[in-house]
């Protein structure tokens, strides 16, 4: 019976390599998500940087693209082998904070370290009184217009309400491009939406808690939407774009005007270097609400960690003034440290102005358990009414409905 | 001469447990065991999942029945989506099948540059699925499209067609480009099976005047039907569970009206975060496609029998 030996102690063996967690001392595990071709090659750089100041910790990334990092996370995490560090989306965090594996971080933060952050983009990582996260990467959104096809349309400067944005797409269509350029899939598909909705004044959780999507600027919204769609204000096929589908119709001179955000700057600087283009803020309602989109990504410290202390040293090194510009500035992201926003990069930067202009309106993903669900049923309800399989005040009815069913748990 | 005893011995030793009918179960016992570990421990630990409250990082809570089962039957979306794999799975292996035959018969006839026609056909399985799935969405992108292009100068069309804009135009294409990729494999077991028959038996029917359709249905078809069952259950086993085309290309969108069940499961498990019901999904699709197997074996062994 020396086979069945033989298979009891590949079992065996098999077993304890799923329960073996590499663990050395002094090593730190970070799992890094690919912003760009940049990220990797920034993050091997801090670590040439952070080993060769801090000798006995080395560092250890696993790069992951931002479609699958939840879906490593979750498995990780399930099966105990998470790294030390995650970058994560903020509006992840608060799963991660009440399933007790995210380590506060209050006892590390001291004031002149939490004094570094602009308090806009440190804030959506406070839950409960606890810090559980820094702000690695901030955004907002803003309004690019395409120059050359305004001039050609006889359009003076960039519309400042809905409706004019509507009047300056049909100048615009006229003259033979698409007008407004508007995202219909994947990731992002209900944000954009959320742009006009916030306008007409309504925000993605009503006063009481409940879904607004059943208010009547939820309807004005979509109903604006949909009608720019049938009227060929659009790219076509909208449902069929997704954020760089849209982007690279941009960056092609092909639409007039889209929101998105500061990242576009730098592709068009290296894609489309000849294209002119403004960025302006997103257009106002008819009571001149605006909202822009403001999203963080965080970087956390797990609670299983065993090297703690040294995740921590990486996490200041990380924050400090010169890595922060190095790494904003080659992503195209906005500055999170307060002495970094005042280098000149920043403030002669007309393209960042607009954005850092919009963040008093920023708003920033509700922190509420179940948003990535309740984000995908307004996704799907925006599909329906783009597609027009069914009337927006039905399916909007329907989405809130849902929503507020998620909410209730 | 003792040796020759020893051999004997053994040989009478070896019969006598061949006959005592525990051999077999021993010779099994190792790929079985191994079996265990691979299959049935995930299997097990879905079971685990499905039946209980499972927080987003699959640590189980309380134990649930049969909640999760419940709350997919109540679910349109899983409906809708379960439908759609049936259609997907038979069109694509359907489609598969149909254009496999005639294809293995001709590139199993002598002509010249067969072995050319061969590799192209078998190119495609070479490419990963994901990546055929990424140069089709580029391809069916609706504005800078190279099949709209193409289309456009064929004079075929006059407009842009947004193919992945709407369930109408992406379902199908995706299911061609399902068969597309089907069709290496499905040619590859058919050559198998054209290269066991016998030519002599192709120059008796034709010496006795039978015409090449008549060879076809009364020799090639009957004899290769062993191996039209393997590619029916194996296509149907790949395909049922095939992820790649749909994700890269719609997500299963728009609003969920191209989702197959493995989609539908990985944005319950991965994007909403409900593990409970996304592993209730996967054992649905587990017995699905167990009963799917039995019943085909056995017919198929049936029908070889009589």
């Amino acid at each position: 019976m020396s086979l069945a030996k033989w298979t009891v102690g590949l079992l065996a063996g098999m077993s304890m390599l799923a329960l073996a967690a590499p663990a050395d001392a002094g090593e730190v595990r970070v799992t890094v998500a690919e912003y760009s071709a940049k990220t990797g090659p920034y993050f091997e750089e801090v670590k040439k940087e952070f080993e060769a100041a801090n000798p006995g910790i080395t560092i250890k990334y696993e790069v992951v693209p931002w479609d699958v990092l939840l879906q490593k996370l979750t498995t990780d995490i399930t099966a105990g082998t998470n790294a030390d560090l995650s970058i994560i989306g903020t509006r992840w965090l608060i799963d991660f904070v009440q399933q007790d594996v995210a380590e506060p971080l209050d006892s590390y933060i001291k004031p002149e370290f939490k004094d570094r952050f602009i308090d806009t983009f440190l804030q959506p990582s406070i839950m409960n009184g606890h810090t559980y996260g820094l702000p690695i990467a901030a955004s907002a959104r803003a309004m690019y217009y395409n120059k050359e096809l305004f001039e050609k349309a006889g359009i003076a400067k960039p519309p400042a309400t809905w409706t004019e944005l509507q009047e300056d797409a049909r100048k615009i269509k006229a003259v033979g491009a698409f007008g407004y350029g508007l995202q219909g899939k994947e990731i992002e598909t209900d944000v954009y939406y959320y742009y006009a909705m916030w306008s007409f004044g309504t925000e993605i959780l009503n006063k009481d808690g409940t879904s607004g999507l059943s208010t009547p600027g939820a309807l004005e919204a979509a109903k604006l939407y949909k009608s720019m769609i049938d009227e060929g204000l659009t790219e076509p096929g909208v449902t069929s774009n997704n954020r760089e589908d849209v982007q690279n119709l941009f960056k092609q001179g092909k639409v007039g005007m889209m929101i998105t955000a500061p990242f576009l700057s730098n592709q068009i600087k290296e894609e489309a270097p000849s294209l002119k283009y403004g960025v302006a803020a997103i257009p106002a309602g008819p009571t001149g609400a605006r909202g822009t989109y403001g999203v963080t990504d965080s970087i956390i410290m797990f609670k299983n960690s065993k090297n703690k202390d040294e995740a921590w040293k990486l996490l200041d090194f990380l924050f400090t003034k010169e890595q922060r510009a190095k790494f904003t500035q080659g992503e195209g992201f906005l500055p999170v440290n307060k002495e970094e926003a005042k280098m000149d990069y920043y403030v002669n930067n007309a393209d960042l102005a607009a954005f850092t202009a919009l963040l008093p309106d920023a708003r920033f993903a509700p922190v509420i358990p179940g948003w990535e669900e309740i984000a995908q049923i307004t996704s799907d309800a925006m599909q329906k009414i783009y597609l027009g399989s069914a009337e927006p005040e039905a399916v909007l009815k329907e989405a809130a409905d849902k929503a507020n069913g998620v909410l209730k748990k | 001469m003792s040796a020759n005893a020893a051999t004997e011995v053994h040989v009478a030793r070896f019969s006598q447990l061949m006959q005592s009918r525990v051999l077999p179960y021993l010779l099994t016992l190792p790929s079985l065991l191994l079996a265990a570990v691979v299959i049935f421990w995930p299997v097990w630990d879905l079971v685990q999942i499905s039946t209980h409250d499972v927080n987003r990082f699959g640590q189980l809570r309380a134990f649930s029945g049969l909640a999760n089962f419940w709350a997919l039957a109540a679910d349109p979306d899983f409906v809708a989506a379960l439908w759609r794999t049936g259609l997907w799975t038979v069109l694509v292996v359907g489609g598969a099948l149909l254009l496999s035959i005639p294809v293995a018969i001709i590139l199993n006839t002598d002509f010249y540059g067969r072995g050319l026609a061969r590799v192209i056909i078998m190119l495609p399985w070479a490419v990963s699925l994901t990546m055929t799935a990424v140069v089709w969405r580029w391809a069916l992108n609706g504005e800078s499209g190279m099949l709209n292009s193409g289309l456009m100068k064929l004079g075929l069309i006059s407009q842009n067609i947004q193919w992945l804009a709407s369930a109408e135009t992406a379902f199908p294409m995706q299911v061609l480009i399902g068969i597309l990729v089907t069709v290496p494999f499905t040619t590859t077991i058919f050559l198998g099976g054209l290269s066991s028959i016998p030519d002599d038996l192709y120059e008796a029917a034709a010496l006795e005047g039978a015409t090449p359709f008549q060879q076809f249905r009364e020799i090639t078809f009957p004899l290769l039907k062993p191996f039209i069952n393997i590619a029916i259950v194996l296509n149907t086993i790949y395909v049922f569970n095939s992820f790649p085309i749909i994700w890269v290309m719609t997500q299963g969108g728009p609003a969920n009206s191209t989702d197959i069940l493995v989609t539908h499961l990985y944005k319950l498990a991965f994007r909403i975060g409900k593990l409970g019901e996304a592993s209730a999904v996967s054992l649905v699709m587990f017995i699905i496609l167990l009963i799917f197997t039995m019943i085909y074996v056995r017919l198929a062994m049936r029908e070889q029998r009589a």
